[in-house]
């Protein structure tokens, strides 16, 4: 793995004295999903030290260990050298390890100036006082720069000031350890301009800051180390100064498990669906098509407007511009009912939230979408719902007690085939899987992966949206790369390396 | 239509020997059955007018009306909403079929229009929920609040009276030793449990409060299902109306006082989750009759009527409490 290591690896850090945080042998596992592999990083006091990565390298469950949320499975955190717990955020916040997350966590009824003291307020005699603390927070809005009212209520402001007042907040209590995930996901030129303001002087005021970004170029602006992670272990640790945005990015992939991505090539029928010069809300001018038999990927950041595309498509949301054609025909889907109609299956992104019934039976979330075909008359007929029921738990080799377990008692990786495998029946002919492997395991993802085969033999195509960019690399047939609402180029076959696909996802 | 499904992957289906998801629910019900046997063994030792028939037709015929919004309700509560109206529409159903039946209308032409005119409100909640994007509480405290107030307008204040003896004479009747209001239950709650476990349209209840986004995503059809539901409880909810303007003979906009929240009660008693998803046919019904034995049984040992309400209330939280104990263990 010599390519993977940066120059000046193991050049000692800057000012090194002793770390302010140091991660020894650090491990997290989640049931089966190993996260976190053993990672060793020191942060020196008063550095800014960036972690990139793939999403799914770890990085977030690195955050959620460090700030308390997650205990760890093993290893040692150690805090100006002595070995702590960080069994509770209270804990971390009694340190003074803070973090700012990439969504905003504060109470959008509420003025910033209370969302500021909330948890802290200032009293007289049990009593707020309000005009005290509405001065105290404007004046430290004013000292660190932000132009923003403290009287005004929260959710008056746009995302990215509300991120600012985040960014406040987690700053001014006695914070000598601030993270930040993925901070200008939602903020403006100018807004960020002010936030790396603000990261600078808390460096200067000998805060150790942890800057998490997809940006490269901004890991570039602001930070003194980099740390890479892939697949739950540490790359490398180096000084930016002494590497590049290349060696970075050749650090961040993984070629390690190919042998994962089970693929059959099937040959390409007739045209399903074309998109031209669509457009919708968080996506501009997508033009693209999808064969019987063939897998479409589409890659891109988070936030990059894939999602927005296929629920476009999938009708969920109303078009701007361009014209979608199903079967060679234009066409206007109005509705999910309507693309479910025609022959379109949405897979969605989160199985809790938008897949599952979750307190209800297996064998009633297997059969949602083909109820119309179980009936014998108005009345359902019981026996073929059980029938269809068993076999496609069967056939999916779902592990659950009964068709009528609830869903919620299944692991995460038999909820997604659950959530897949409640079309196999119903015969769409587009299938559009939206992260369709994100928190499931090796075993499970090669599941999913011979159900995409059997799918494409049955003469369906596929849209795959990852954030993986291996599994879409080695499973699509044509890959689209989204960034910032647009296709910026597409790739038909294996000829482009994945390291100039990434490098398009993120635009350096 | 018979089945037809057209994975080519298809093998013979083996037989798994699965428990019944309703088991639960089969537990609760016997456990009410049990509770509602007791009560009534109880009563009958400790009071000699009890297990009299006249005694018996009348619970019957108390817990019938209660026990029939209680259903309807219960389909609304299935899909994560709450229908607060229908107390009230138990009100203006009664003035409206009075209306009709002392202005010329025939007996089945005003209740068909009655229950019609019910089955509208609910299609009224349905479009202010779907289309106006209200929550389910506040539509229904609306029309809850409103149609008593039309009912008060449009009599004046006064109750109607002089309807057919023919009609008013229903309530008194028996069919084979049971009471016809009776009977009526019975109608609506064989169609109810057909319809809510043996059609694809329950199944849809069921996924719409669990979880509705995933319910749309698989191509169901999320605001029709939620205009049938409020439709049913309040078309179940003036065909009451109609039921108590027979047993009481007036129609009067002030009746069904509360009822929206005996209602709740008793499908509460019987299981029903308030969050959706779960909750059955039999559950209200029993819960129903569980209030109405209670309250006929501490009329006949004289107890304070304030104590009936008092022990009401307790007796939601202790079968609540226990049943989610139950369930957690599990």
């Amino acid at each position: 793995m010599l390519i993977d290591t940066l120059p000046g690896a193991t050049a000692a850090p800057p000012g090194s004295t002793v770390p302010i945080l140091s991660l020894q042998k650090l491990d997290k596992r989640f049931g089966a999903t190993h996260a976190l592999k053993g990672v060793d990083i020191d942060f020196q006091p008063g550095e800014i030290h960036a972690i990139v990565g793939e999403n799914g390298a770890g990085k977030s469950t690195l955050i959620k260990t460090l700030t308390g949320v997650h205990q760890r499975s093993s290893g040692e955190i150690l805090w100006e050298g002595r070995s702590v717990a960080l069994a509770s955020p209270h804990e971390a916040i009694g340190l003074g390890i803070n973090a700012v997350h990439q969504e905003v966590v504060l109470c959008p009824h509420l003025s910033v100036a209370a969302n500021l003291f909330l948890g802290d307020e200032k009293t007289r005699f049990g009593l707020l006082r309000h005009r005290d603390m509405v001065a105290a927070a404007q004046k430290i809005l004013d000292d660190i720069g932000f132009a923003l009212p403290a009287r005004a209520t929260l959710s008056s402001l746009t995302i990215g000031q509300q991120q600012l007042v985040a960014t406040a907040r987690a700053a001014t209590r006695g914070t000598r350890f601030l993270i930040f995930d993925e901070p200008t996901g939602y903020l403006t030129r100018q807004e960020a301009a002010q936030l790396f303001a603000l990261i600078r002087r808390l460096k200067q005021g000998g805060v150790t800051i942890v800057y998490i970004s997809h940006r490269l170029e901004e890991v570039f602006e602001l930070a003194d180390r980099v740390s890479i992670l892939r697949d739950g272990a540490l790359v490398s640790t180096g000084i930016v100064a002494e590497t590049n945005e290349a060696a970075l990015i050749r650090g961040m992939i993984n070629r390690s498990v190919d042998q994962v991505h089970y693929k059959e090539q099937v040959p390409f029928g007739a045209e399903i669906l074309r998109t031209e010069a669509l457009s919708g809300p968080g996506f501009d001018d997508v033009s693209m098509s999808v064969r019987a038999g063939e897998v479409i990927g589409l890659y891109g950041l988070i936030g990059a407007g894939r999602s927005e595309f296929v629920q476009t498509v999938f009708g969920r949301f109303a078009k701007t511009g361009g014209q979608v054609f199903w079967n060679g025909q234009p066409v206007a889907i109005r509705n999910e009912a309507d693309a479910i109609r025609r022959g379109i299956a949405l897979v969605p992104e989160s199985r809790r939230d938008q897949g599952l019934c979750l307190n209800l039976g297996v064998g009633l979330n297997v059969n949602l979408s083909i109820f119309d075909r179980l009936t014998r008359g108005p009345v359902l007929d019981g026996r073929a719902e059980k029938t269809a029921a068993d076999r496609q738990i069967r056939d999916m080799q779902v592990k659950a007690a009964s068709r009528d377990a609830p869903a919620s008692s299944l692991s995460g990786g038999n909820q997604q085939k659950v959530v897949v495998g409640k079309w196999l029946n119903h015969g769409a002919k587009l299938f559009i899987f939206d992260e369709p492997t994100v928190g499931v395991d090796v075993g499970t993802k090669v599941e999913i992966y011979k159900i995409f085969a059997r799918l494409l033999k049955n003469g369906a195509g596929i849209i795959l949206i990852s954030s993986y960019l291996p599994e879409v690399y080695d499973l699509c047939d044509t890959l689209h790369v989204f960034r910032r609402g647009r296709l910026v180029a597409s790739h038909i076959g294996h000829k482009a390396g994945q390291e100039s696909i990434l490098t398009e996802a993120i635009g350096v | 239509m018979t089945v037809q499904t057209n994975d080519p992957l298809a093998t013979a289906a083996p037989p798994t020997t699965a428990p019944r998801g309703s088991r639960m629910g089969l537990v609760l019900s016997l456990t009410l059955l049990g509770l509602l046997l007791l009560l009534w063994i109880g009563l009958s030792l400790s009071t000699q007018t009890f297990l009299t028939e006249r005694n018996f037709a009348n619970l019957m015929r108390q817990g019938s009306m209660v026990a029939i919004i209680a259903v309807g309700q219960t389909f609304v509560i299935i899909t994560a909403g709450i229908d607060l109206s229908v107390g009230a529409v138990v009100g203006f159903a009664s003035v409206i079929a009075a209306l009709l039946m002392t202005h010329g209308f025939g007996i089945a032409t005003a209740v068909a229009l009655t229950i019609m005119m019910g089955v509208a409100i609910g299609a009224f909640h349905g479009f202010g929920i779907v289309q106006l994007g209200l929550p389910p509480f506040i539509m229904t405290l609306a029309t809850l609040t409103a149609l008593r107030g039309i009912g008060l307008l449009i009599t004046n204040g006064q109750t109607i009276s002089g309807m057919p003896k023919s009609f008013t004479d229903f309530s008194l009747d028996s069919y084979l030793g049971i009471p016809s209001l009776f009977w009526m239950v019975i109608g609506v709650a064989v169609p109810a449990y057909v319809l809510l476990q043996h059609t694809r349209w329950g199944r849809y209840l069921y996924a719409i409060g669990s979880n509705a986004e995933a319910a749309r995503l698989t191509g169901v059809n999320v605001k029709a299902m939620i205009y049938l539901a409020y439709m049913i409880s309040a078309g179940l909810a003036a065909f009451v109306g109609v039921l108590l303007a027979a047993r009481i003979g007036i129609g009067n906009a002030t009746q069904g006082e509360g009822w929206e929240l005996q209602a709740i009660a008793s499908s509460v008693i019987g299981g029903t989750s308030l969050f959706g998803a779960v909750g059955s046919v039999q559950g209200p019904l029993l819960g129903s009759f569980i209030l109405t034995t209670i309250n006929n049984g501490a009329n006949l040992l004289s107890i304070n009527p304030f104590w009936q309400r008092i022990i009401t209330g307790a007796l939601i939280i202790v079968i609540v409490y226990s049943d989610q104990l139950r369930r957690k263990r599990r």
